[in-house]
């Protein structure tokens, strides 16, 4: 009985946690715009599009375990959607985004066909065909999308009643609409077919005999999977307001994988980690060294695979068990003073309160790191 | 809810359905690597059946054919319908539930979400939604060690516990035919005895049919109320479990001394 108290309790505990945090977060990303400067306002606004770009390619690669090296094509197409509906039919902005989510989805339907016939490199190759075929198409068909001259649309702009600069509108609204597709993303995961999904990451023919349909989920990952790519993408031409084929090369399809990596594979906030690399990295590498700034990029993700192989997202974790580990030794302690401190306090405490299979949990990060999407999944939606 | 089963072949004679599970002729392989030809048995409903035999006769063979992760020749009809032919997610629609040999827990998951994949095919409903979690509640009772660890990942789990994982997650299927591929592989006798105590309850309790792919046959045996003999792709023995138990030369099979067929049943 009291293990089970002690559970809820700690359970409310967390909960309320997580609700602060979550406020608290939010109280900072919406007052930012009107701290920071433009150009810095900009900055964040791409960071919030990569995230809602690299949510998508988690779906598929983090949690769906398969490889995709065309996310920029998905990403482009999404762009390029939004692009020529506002310069060919100029629909306005709001419209472009459903057209946008809709058509990747349907597009990565279509891609999802060969993923179920190849895996792991095979698939990484027929995805990294289309985003270098994609490109030059696009410079074929000038009459729609202005060839390789690109087209220049308006950019969205803030209402006059809003009273907001340019730049300032750009970003909340990008704000929510990256707030609207990770919540889209972590309930997705948390629902049945999220369940799924990771069932069939960890053991195909397993999840096959409990009666999961592979071949479907495989290809709903990957349209999901593209829809949020061409949500970025869209969003992506509201912010710039001007697209092109070399804007959207095979590099960036690579860049956005590597920016998942090192946020954080198959974690939830992974992706936002990531998407500040992205963004922050090649402008940090280009001040550190003129000549090369892809040797210093290079070098960065190295040392990040280096310390937090798991990305940035499962560095807290892995800090964490490297200081239990050093816990049962009290010498060690003085050296990490918060976590220090407080835990010698919660560690005896938890073992009188509970059964002995609460402690003997290992301290492992990669089952810290599954923790937000192992949470019960009270969200279950059709 | 459970009738004490003095003698349990006595209970597999009373059975009502003597061809719940009928496999004839079964033909199944690798590419060019045949392994089954021409098996035939059937499981009467309610039945723990054990198919035994040595390495490499085509025991866990004999169970993908029955859950269509192997094709094969020939026919297996459950309660009157065809199985072969159809894929594994078919399979489970109609009842076969499948322990893979390995165990094949979801390590990533936790515990009750693997057991919530399990039942994958029926949470759509609303309606439904009570029932899974009834059986949820059922699954904690066989095993309780789940309950206390529902939350955690099951990759953090001992072996014998990922094996109760398994079974209980096939249970949430609602199986009528359960399939068990070598539950005691890798496992303490002691643990491996607990984990078939709770088969033969669930078997009891809930009449579900049962076929066991084992290498103990000692353990096997002890809850199984008939027994399948296979060598080399072929059924070298059959019989209720106590006859094959005391017959000596299940000893001469597993040796890999060649029995002539024998078939009682």
């Amino acid at each position: 009985m009291s293990t089970i108290t002690a559970t809820l309790g700690t359970d409310r505990a967390r909960r309320l946690r997580a609700a602060l945090t979550v406020l608290l977060a939010a109280a900072v990303a919406v007052g930012a715009p009107f701290y920071f400067a433009p150009f810095q306002v900009f900055q964040l606004t791409m960071v919030l599009l990569y995230a809602v770009a690299l949510a998508g390619l988690n779906l598929l690669v983090g949690f769906g375990g398969q490889i995709s090296l065309g996310h920029g094509a998905f990403f482009a197409a999404g762009a390029y959607t939004a692009a020529v509906m506002l310069d060919q039919y100029d629909t306005g902005h709001l419209a472009t985004l459903p057209v946008a989510a809709a058509g990747c989805f349907l597009l990565g339907l279509g891609f999802g066909v060969p993923a179920l016939r190849l895996r792991g490199l095979y698939l990484a190759l027929v995805t990294l065909a289309f985003a270098v075929f994609l490109p030059p198409l696009l410079k074929r068909l000038e009459p729609v999308t202005g060839g390789s001259m690109g087209l220049t649309v308006d950019k969205l702009q803030p209402p006059a009643w809003s009273g907001l600069a340019e730049d300032q509108w750009v970003y909340l609204v990008v704000l929510a609409v990256t707030a609207v597709a990770l919540l889209l993303a972590r309930n997705l995961l948390r629902s049945r077919v999220g369940r799924a999904l990771l069932a069939v990451r960890d053991n195909e023919s397993a999840a096959e005999v409990m009666g999961v349909r592979l071949s479907l989920h495989k290809t709903l990952a990957f349209a999901w999977s593209a829809m949020f790519a061409g949500v970025a993408g869209c969003l992506y031409t509201w912010v710039i307001g001007f697209v092109s084929p070399d804007s959207f090369s095979f590099v960036l399809s690579i860049t956005l994988l590597a920016g998942l990596v090192v946020g954080g594979l198959g974690s939830l906030y992974g992706p936002l980690l990531g998407a500040a690399f992205v963004m922050y990295v090649p402008s940090v590498s280009q001040d550190v060294s003129e000549a090369a700034p892809g040797v210093v990029f290079g070098l960065l993700i190295i040392t990040v695979m280096f310390v937090a192989p798991t990305g940035l997202a499962g560095l807290p974790g892995r800090v964490r068990a490297a200081v239990a580990r050093r816990l049962p030794r009290p010498a060690a302690a003085p050296d990490r003073t918060p976590e220090a401190a407080s835990a010698p306090d919660a560690k005896p405490e938890s073992q009188s309160a509970s059964e002995p299979s609460a402690t003997d949990t290992p301290a492992d990060p990669a089952v810290a790191d599954a923790e937000p999407v192992g949470a019960p999944p009270r969200t279950e939606k059709e | 809810m459970s009738e004490p089963t003095t003698e349990r072949t006595e209970a597999a004679e009373g059975a009502e359905q003597p061809d719940f599970l009928k496999v004839t002729d079964l033909h199944a392989g690798y590419g060019q690597a045949r392994v089954l030809q021409g098996l035939d048995f059937s499981v009467a409903r309610g039945e723990v059946c054990a198919i035994l035999g040595p390495n490499g006769a085509g025991k866990t063979t004999t169970l993908r054919a029955l859950c269509g992760m192997v094709r094969g020749r020939g026919s297996v009809t459950l309660n009157g319908t065809q199985l072969l032919g159809r894929s594994p997610e078919q399979a489970a629609r109609l009842g076969v539930a499948h322990v893979p040999e390995g165990r094949g827990t979801f390590n990533d998951l936790t515990v009750e979400e693997n057991l919530r994949v399990g039942a994958h095919l029926r949470s759509r409903r609303r309606a439904e939604r009570a029932a899974v979690a009834a059986d949820l509640e059922r699954i904690y009772g066989y095993f309780p060690k789940l309950r206390q660890r529902s939350r955690q990942a099951a990759g953090s789990l001992s072996g014998g516990e990922q094996q109760m994982l398994a079974i209980g997650r096939a249970l949430m299927l609602r199986p009528s035919l359960l399939l068990l591929d070598e539950p005691s592989l890798g496992l303490a006798p002691l643990v491996t005895r607990e984990l078939f105590e709770i088969v033969r309850a669930v078997n009891e309790e809930e009449r579900t049919t049962v076929v066991v792919v084992e290498q103990n046959a000692q353990l096997a045996l002890d809850i199984a109320h008939r027994a399948h003999v296979l060598e080399a792709g072929r059924l070298a023995l059959s019989g209720p479990a106590a006859q094959i138990r005391e017959d000596g030369q299940v000893a001469e099979v597993y040796l890999g001394v060649s029995v002539s067929a024998r078939k009682t049943g």
